[in-house]
């Protein structure tokens, strides 16, 4: 399909479009052409990948400015799946435009996912991965090879200095499984091939943290240019991602492996002071001169970066105390032992910055500027002492980094000393955690350099709240409703149960067994008539594991047993992805299974459950943060404080965003139906804040409903939905063909006629009036002004007369 | 119940002197003199030097240690405590800040300095370290003054940040507490308003008094909020004002010292103070010819006094554009103070050197 919207033609891999992403793709060049920012809601299984992806191209490549675009996803197979939509686009385009584009796309991951090396891509641990390939691929080792020594190193990496250093891979949409094929064909490394390709594709697709996480930002996306266009794709947790990139957690292992780490290094330094004393020499005359060796920071293999933002890095000379590499140390015993003390107090303690700082130059002398330096002195002495084992000196990286990043910011972060890890535990577990507050510091950056940074995802009402959070302006912020044939899902909220008491899962009642047995009750009546599939969530694992015990005991579990299959959601990963794959059978062979699943578990993002993978789901309990913690204690405080909004607020917020998430889930697509239930009490009064799309779907009949009249509503909808529906129905109304679009844009630009013409009778209005009122001024204006000029004739002759008698 | 794991190792110390452990004696305290740094329970510390000063029971060690000395550690590993312990007594000399230097680099060589004497007298051989004493005592007496006002100096920096600190936490509080009570109002508000509306409908007043019943509810809650930031921004206004105004006191401005800057080098003496008295607007050239002056070039009566023709010309091109960079208008309304008298006689000279000029042409 292919259409115009102003004077940007747009080619559109499928032959229809619906009216949603239309209107979709008109505000995001609206944001575009302005330069600003965006904040947008699609429904989720609209397409709305490919709309992005279609609308950018189409702008990349029909202006001559050819802005780069940086499309950001939260997992490895979000990624993978973009990849994949891009490449079916750039394809169609090809056959469009009978020519094939100069273009490259390509999609960045983790070294693990990458690796083709035969011995490191066997390990399990990406950190062990990252650390093993460090070890092969670093400068140092290189130069070590190019003297003669006996080093490893990886061919598939050396392979790379082979090539044209621009030219590492051809043009195309490189997908993730292509590039290690690509790779494994040519031997060359997928990672670095992606890693060196940045600056020279058009389109990147990667995770968020190499945009947000300081410590990757710094090396990966460096040198992005400022007019690229950056989107993040599911990005109604953007303000966790942002929170913690930039937050550390010390315990007293990891303090204990630190000092041996610092331990190490001092053996080593000591060692390379009798064998190649040059080597140190030459790093302290560079600390001295203040170079920091640019060049070698910028090395893509570096062992860490700084973790401040790009704003608070001191471009300074690192600070005299801390040159010489044994007083850095020194220095970093010194705290790392102040740490330990800090540790064995047993009672909870809250502190910011200043304050720590306050106290810890009074115990151990240390000042602040040197431990804002500690981070980055410890990367060079890393790589002076051309350290290989990089994996035992995180722990020691760890406490470097949050040294810099105490010493660097004083608001918007908070020191929290938690000796136990619950209240009633009598073992002491000390944690420190140093928690970052402020969503908006880690994100600033991004906004301050990229002209062009858009928003969006299936859930991100109320829309208002993510500018505030994070500190931004928009351009604009649009929910869109979705279009349908037919009522396609039914969104229904439950208050009461079949006995008319009202169920919630507030602590108060959450364990009356009546509250227990009617949450029971609703369950077995859904999964009476639920075809296939059905998503239960709860609000914690907690209460999920009290609540099945107690169904088990008083029989519930046996009756939902005749109709369906029972499968947990565990913390555990791979438990999960087991229930998960019985679940799918189930589904698929006619037995139908029930998934009980943990509101902010693994489950509820990025899992779909389309078509008769989920024909019901069952939001039991309104699923807030647990609010004893006191990480979120301080958060709340601190949102309060700077930006106004309200604890309530926040929390009703953050559980109706994931309460939104777990309903999306079974609606992919608009073929899709699906029956959504809200079952607690509380929800009646947080409607307001689910997306628009779910809330227009809402009708007054379907709220406030006990248990068997929602039963009945459901029964009637499936009965419906069971009903044949030819796509053609569809057409004009939820899907539109090229006329329909065309129909669409005339009248919008009649509207805009007479839109236009209306603001210009206004306009015509206004500047008469305005004239009049000009005219009378300068009447006014005139009159004083010609007796001015009587004055000056006076003047002249005087003058004359003047000149006459002189 | 099982003994709680204790990954660090420092719960389970042992008294080298009577073998008791934390283990067995839960309650045991830990000890050390700075004279030596070697630790003992503080049962042993007692009952070994409360009848006067004694040697240090480690073996090979013979500093002779008295009770008074004795104290708890801060910090786990006594080599540590040992080396702040220095610290202390080299950052009570060693004091001066960056404010007191005119670079960064003197900074830096400064801070290196103190770093390798703190080095020496930690881990350095005795020889070295007497050296290091040495140089910190001589350091000492020289720079007297300086310790004294950079110790002041420090003490009331360090009280200002305290007090900041303080007043920050402060409004902190209040606010928190503010926060609650404005929750606190609003609930109680709410309950109130729910029992007027079940009040009016026991009463059987019908919808017409609801509706203005929820409408005043409105307009209350609204006005709660203004009340709120209104009480709750003053708070803010004040905390800052307070701090504000310690600060304004006292304001530092900390960095690097002022250098003192070298003069400019002078130039040979100008009289006209680098006024231009070349012509902008135009431009001479030697030479210059006209049909009307070229009889007077050969007439000896105009030659003979040593007229200059180009001088001139010179002078006839400066009157002629002597008034261009002038405008009448805006003279006037920068010159309005100009008195009209004066005016006068500027238009009178003007015209007089225009007749002047038109008769040298002629």
């Amino acid at each position: 399909m292919e259409f115009n919207i102003d004077d940007l033609p747009v080619l559109f891999p499928y032959p229809r479009i619906y009216p949603e992403q239309y209107a979709y793709m008109v505000d995001l060049k609206k944001t575009l052409d302005a330069g600003g920012n965006c904040v947008l809601e699609m429904p989720s299984g609209t397409g709305k990948t490919v709309t992005l992806l279609s609308l950018i191209v189409a702008y990349q490549q029909y202006y001559p400015e050819h802005r780069k675009l940086i499309y950001c996803s939260r997992t490895m197979s979000e990624i993978e799946k973009a990849l994949v939509e891009l490449r079916a686009l750039m394809k169609f385009r090809a056959e469009r435009l009978g020519h094939e584009e100069e273009f490259r796309g390509l999609g960045l991951t983790s070294r693990k996912n990458l690796c083709l090396h035969p011995s490191v891509k066997r390990e399990k641990s990406g950190a062990i991965v990252d650390a093993r390939c460090r070890s092969l691929t670093a400068g140092f080792v290189k130069e070590k090879r190019e003297k003669g020594e006996n080093v490893e190193t990886c061919v598939y990496h050396d392979n790379l200095d082979l090539l044209e250093p621009h030219n590492l891979i051809p043009n195309g949409i490189w997908t993730l499984d292509g590039l290690m094929r690509y790779g494994e064909e040519k031997k060359q490394c997928p990672y670095f091939t992606a890693r060196r390709m940045m600056q020279h594709c058009n389109v990147i697709i990667y995770s968020y943290h190499y945009l947000l996480d300081p410590k990757i930002a710094e090396r990966v996306s460096k040198d992005l240019s400022k007019d690229c266009i950056v989107v993040f794709d599911e990005a109604h947790n953007i303000d966790n991602v942002c929170i913690e990139s930039l937050s550390t957690d010390i315990t007293q292992d990891s303090l204990m492996r630190a000092t041996r780490g610092a331990q190490n290094l001092e053996a080593k330094i000591s060692e390379m002071k009798d064998s190649d004393q040059e080597k140190l020499q030459s790093e302290y005359e560079k600390l001295v001169e203040g170079l920091k060796g640019l060049d070698e920071g910028r090395q893509e293999d570096a062992f860490m970066a700084n973790p401040t933002l790009p704003d608070d890095l001191l471009k300074e000379a690192v600070p005299g105390n801390i040159r010489r590499a044994e007083h850095f140390v020194a220095f970093l015993r010194r705290f790392i032992e102040y740490l330990k003390t800090r540790m064995k107090v047993r009672q909870v303690i809250s502190e910011t910055p200043p304050s720590f700082l306050a106290h810890l130059k009074e115990y151990t002398f240390i000042e602040k500027k040197p431990l804002r330096f500690c981070a980055e002195r410890l990367t060079s002495l890393v790589r002076t002492l051309e350290l290989t084992n990089i994996e035992d000196y995180r722990p020691l990286q760890e406490v470097a980094t949050f040294a810099t990043l105490v010493a660097t910011y004083e608001k918007g972060f908070l020191l929290i000393l938690e000796p136990y890890e619950s209240d009633t535990a009598k073992t002491p577990n000390p944690v420190l955690h140093f928690t970052c507050l402020d969503a908006a510091i880690a994100i600033k950056p991004v906004f301050d350099r990229f002209s062009s940074v858009i928003i969006t995802s299936g859930t991100i009402s109320p829309l208002e709240m993510y500018p505030k959070m994070l500190n931004f302006e928009t351009v604009v912020q649009e929910s869109y409703a979705m279009t349908l044939a037919r009522r396609s899902f039914l969104p229904m909220i439950v208050t009461r149960g079949s006995d008319q008491a009202s169920i919630s899962t507030s602590f108060q009642v959450r364990n009356e067994p009546s509250v227990v047995r009617n949450y029971g009750n609703l369950l077995t009546e859904f999964a009476r008539i639920t075809p296939d599939g059905m998503v239960v969530f709860f609000p914690s694992y907690l209460y999920m594991e009290s609540i099945i015990s107690m169904w088990q005991g008083m029989g519930i579990l046996d009756e939902v047993w005749k109709h369906k299959l029972i499968l947990v959601e565990t913390p555990d990963a791979q438990e999960t992805s087991l229930a998960l794959e019985t679940y799918r059978t189930a589904c698929c062979n006619g037995r139908g299974a029930i998934l009980l699943c943990v509101a902010r578990g693994k489950v509820s993002e990025g899992i779909d459950f389309d078509h008769q993978y989920g024909r019901t789901v069952l939001c039991i309990g309104v699923p807030f943060q647990y609010t004893e913690s006191r990480i979120l204690k301080a958060r709340l405080e601190f949102l309060r404080e700077t930006y106004r909004i309200r604890e309530n607020d926040f929390l009703s917020f953050d559980a109706m965003r994931h309460a939104a998430q777990c309903l999306g889930r079974v609606l992919r697509g608009k073929d899709d139906y699906g029956v959504m239930v809200l079952a607690d009490r509380r929800f009646m009064k947080k409607r307001a804040q689910l997306p628009k799309w779910i809330n227009q779907a809402f009708l007054e009949a379907n709220t406030n409903l006990s248990t068997d009249m929602a039963v009945g509503n459901a029964r009637a909808f499936l009965k419906q939905m069971a009903q044949p529906f030819s796509a053609k129905d569809q057409e004009g109304v939820s899907i539109w063909g090229m006329e329909d679009l065309k129909r669409h844009q005339e009248k919008m630009a009649e509207d805009m006629i007479v839109e236009l013409k209306t603001a210009r009778e206004e306009e015509e209005r206004e500047r008469k009036r305005r004239e009049e009122e000009e005219r009378r001024r300068f009447e006014e204006e005139r009159d004083r002004v010609s007796d001015y000029e009587m004055d000056e004739d006076d003047e002249a002759e005087m003058m004359a007369l003047d000149a006459r008698i002189g | 119940m099982a003994r709680p794991l204790d990954p660090l190792g420092f719960e389970d110390e042992m008294c080298p002197v009577c073998k008791s452990r934390k283990y067995l004696n839960p309650d045991i305290v830990f000890v050390f003199n700075p004279e030596c740094y070697h630790s003992m329970c503080l049962n042993c510390a007692n009952r070994l030097f409360n009848d006067g000063p004694n040697q240090c029971p480690h073996a090979g060690c013979n500093k002779t240690l008295r009770r008074k000395g004795f104290r708890s550690a801060f910090f786990g590993d006594l080599a540590v405590e040992r080396e702040v312990d220095i610290r202390r007594r080299v950052a009570a000399v060693f004091n001066q800040v960056e404010d007191d230097f005119e670079t960064l680099q003197d900074y830096n060589n400064y801070l290196q300095m103190v770093e390798d004497l703190t080095f020496e007298l930690v881990n350095g051989t005795d020889e070295r370290r007497r050296q290091a004493e040495a140089q910190l005592q001589a350091w000492e007496a020289e720079h007297r003054a300086d310790i004294e006002r950079n110790k002041k100096a420090g003490r009331e920096a360090d009280e200002i940040s305290r007090v900041r600190l303080a007043a920050e936490r402060d409004a902190v509080r209040q606010r928190r507490i503010e926060a609650i009570k404005e929750a606190e109002a609003e609930k109680r508000e709410r309950v109130r308003s729910r029992e007027m509306e079940l009040d009016n409908l026991a009463k059987g007043t019908t919808a017409m008094t609801a509706e203005p019943a929820t409408k005043v509810q409105l307009k209350r809650r609204g006005q709660v909020n203004r009340v709120a930031e209104t009480a709750s921004n003053p708070a803010i206004a004040t905390t800052g004002m307070g701090t504000g105004a310690s600060e304004v006191e006292r304001l530092s401005i900390r960095g690097l010292k002022e250098k003192p800057k070298a003069p400019a080098p002078q130039g040979p003496y100008d009289p006209f103070g680098g006024m231009d008295f070349a012509p902008s607007r135009y431009k001479l050239h030697g030479g210059l010819s006209h049909p009307l002056m070229e009889k007077y070039r050969l007439d000896r009566q105009h030659v003979a006094g040593g007229y200059s023709f180009d001088d001139f010309a010179a002078r006839a091109l400066y009157e002629a554009f002597a008034g261009l960079g002038v405008f009448v208008e805006d003279e006037k309304e920068v010159g309005s103070g100009i008195g009209l008298s004066q005016e006068t006689s500027m238009a009178a000279g003007i015209a007089a050197v225009v007749d002047a000029d038109k008769m040298d042409l002629d």
